[in-house]
């Protein structure tokens, strides 16, 4: 029974630690492709007097010509008596940033536009920017935080268990090292547990996340935000395998180090 | 014969005490070596210093060639791979089977599993405990749990064996049984043998050397 109960101590840290570390890179690369999303729907619009083809703003991924033809013609069938032969007209351009400037370095976008002489007007669409900027960045905090509070957690279990270790095993450690034997024949039936701890704690892992990832619940909700996450499974599972291997077995080698001489 | 251990102006003890006095001996190889002297005058000490549970103050302390004073760890698990003991406390592993217990210096030795396995059940059947090879130490008496730490002490044809007041506690027959299988070891193996005890034992019928420790100091008595 305190040998059930000593494997469910490390098995409930590790599949914690195991589980809030993929849900921190999911939402790590969801909130990146949520970034993009709103990327691609932002641009700042900006009037010229003059053609531009370069502007030294680093964020500035593409300038592009927005065609005005269409709204010409529609404002020359409106009224038919304005000639538009002697008027020149200014030339439109989309912006397209490469990252989402936070909103202090949109001021500054702004005033570095504005500085240029040719540029008549700037259109930053500010208010709408800085909410989404904002509402993604308390996001990004607050999954953060909630994946640092459960893996805190989970390491100090795992504390809690190198604890029990040391009483459970330090006794025959002992005895093996006064007979002279080497640090891992010592640790030998503790890496074997803290393996199939391991092995355990990963199926656990893996079985809850493929359900929430399969769950029509989670689905529904990606769909409706327009998120999407893309994430290769097999390379997260390799990664949870490598961490849970790694956790289990430093924490057993502390144990073996440790233990009495 | 050879020396086996040689103690220089030997300083033995804890951080504030020390123990056993600038003192000096040896023991050759099959000898068979009883160190005596009232309770808390030393002996142990020596026991655990030479198997470095004890570290060595000052001077020399060598086994089998090996200075004892600021060995290193790696070099003492070496050392400790020649050397059986059999504690005063036996400590034998609790959640191991007896079998499993005297199969540990072999398997240590990196020896197959079943070829330890046949050595600790023949070895078993000599300590008279043939029957109880899947028992564990609780449950068995002090005198047979003394015959299994003994068989494990000797199971790998140590060059030394250690033993701390084997036979303290022990009814006659255990007793005799305990001290024969010593004896057995030292005959058949040739294997040097050192027992600490308060005295020598009732009847001993072959030739051993006999030191004493009185006032931290180690004196041989012809």
């Amino acid at each position: 029974m305190s040998s059930l109960k000593s494997h469910l101590a490390l098995i409930s840290a590790l599949v914690s630690i195991l589980v809030s570390i993929f849900l921190f890179r999911v939402f790590s690369n969801i909130l990146i492709n949520y970034e993009k999303t709103i990327l691609n729907n932002y641009s700042i619009i900006i009037v010229s007097t003059k053609e531009i083809n370069y502007l030294d703003i680093k964020e500035i991924q593409k300038i592009e010509k927005i065609d005005i033809t269409h709204q010409i013609n529609q404002i020359k069938k409106k009224f038919p008596t304005l000639s538009f032969d002697k008027i020149k007209l200014p030339f439109f351009y989309k912006l397209e940033l490469n990252t989402l400037p936070s909103p202090k370095r949109l001021n500054k976008i702004e005033e570095i536009l504005k500085s240029y002489p040719f540029i008549k007007r700037v259109l930053t669409y500010r208010s709408s920017q800085t909410k989404i900027y904002n509402l993604l960045m308390l996001l990004k905090i607050i999954t953060y935080i909630f994946m640092v509070v459960i893996a805190i957690l989970g390491f100090l279990l795992i504390i809690k268990q190198l604890e029990v270790w040391k009483l459970e095993h330090n006794e025959r450690m002992y005895i093996m090292e006064l007979f002279g034997a080497p640090f891992w024949f010592r640790g030998a039936s503790l890496f074997k547990i803290a393996f199939i701890d391991s092995i355990v704690s990963l199926i656990i892992s893996i079985s809850l996340i493929f359900y929430v990832l399969n769950s029509a619940f989670y689905n529904a909700i990606l769909k409706d935000l327009n998120i999407f996450v893309d994430i290769n499974i097999y390379k997260e599972v390799w990664v949870l395998f490598i961490i849970s291997i790694a956790i289990s077995l430093f924490s057993s080698i502390l144990v073996v180090i440790n233990s009495k001489r | 014969m050879t020396i086996l251990v040689e103690a220089k102006n030997l300083h033995l003890g804890y951080k504030n005490e020390i123990i056993i006095k600038n003192t000096n001996f040896n023991i050759k190889t099959k000898d068979f070596v009883f160190l005596t002297g009232v309770s808390g005058s030393g002996k142990t000490t020596i026991i655990k210093s030479l198997y470095g549970e004890v570290p060595v103050l000052e001077g020399s302390l060598k086994v089998g060639g090996i200075e004892l004073n600021n060995i290193k760890r790696s070099k003492l698990s070496y050392l400790r791979r020649y050397i059986g003991v059999v504690f005063q406390d036996y400590k034998l592993i609790p959640e191991w089977n007896i079998l499993k217990n005297v199969m540990l210096p072999l398997l240590i030795a990196g020896v197959d599993k079943k070829i330890a396995e046949e050595k600790a059940i023949k070895l078993l059947s000599k300590v008279k405990l043939s029957h109880k090879l899947d028992k564990y130490p609780v449950e068995l008496s002090g005198g047979e749990q003394q015959r299994v730490a003994i068989a494990r002490a000797i199971i790998h044809n140590p060059v030394l064996v250690l033993a701390d007041e084997p036979i303290s506690g022990l009814d006659e027959y255990s007793a005799n049984l305990v001290m024969d299988l010593f004896v057995m070891a030292n005959r058949e193996k040739n294997i040097t043998i050192l027992i600490a005890s308060h005295s020598l034992p009732n009847s001993f019928n072959i030739d051993f050397r006999q030191f004493h420790i009185e006032k931290g100091i180690v004196y041989e008595l012809s």
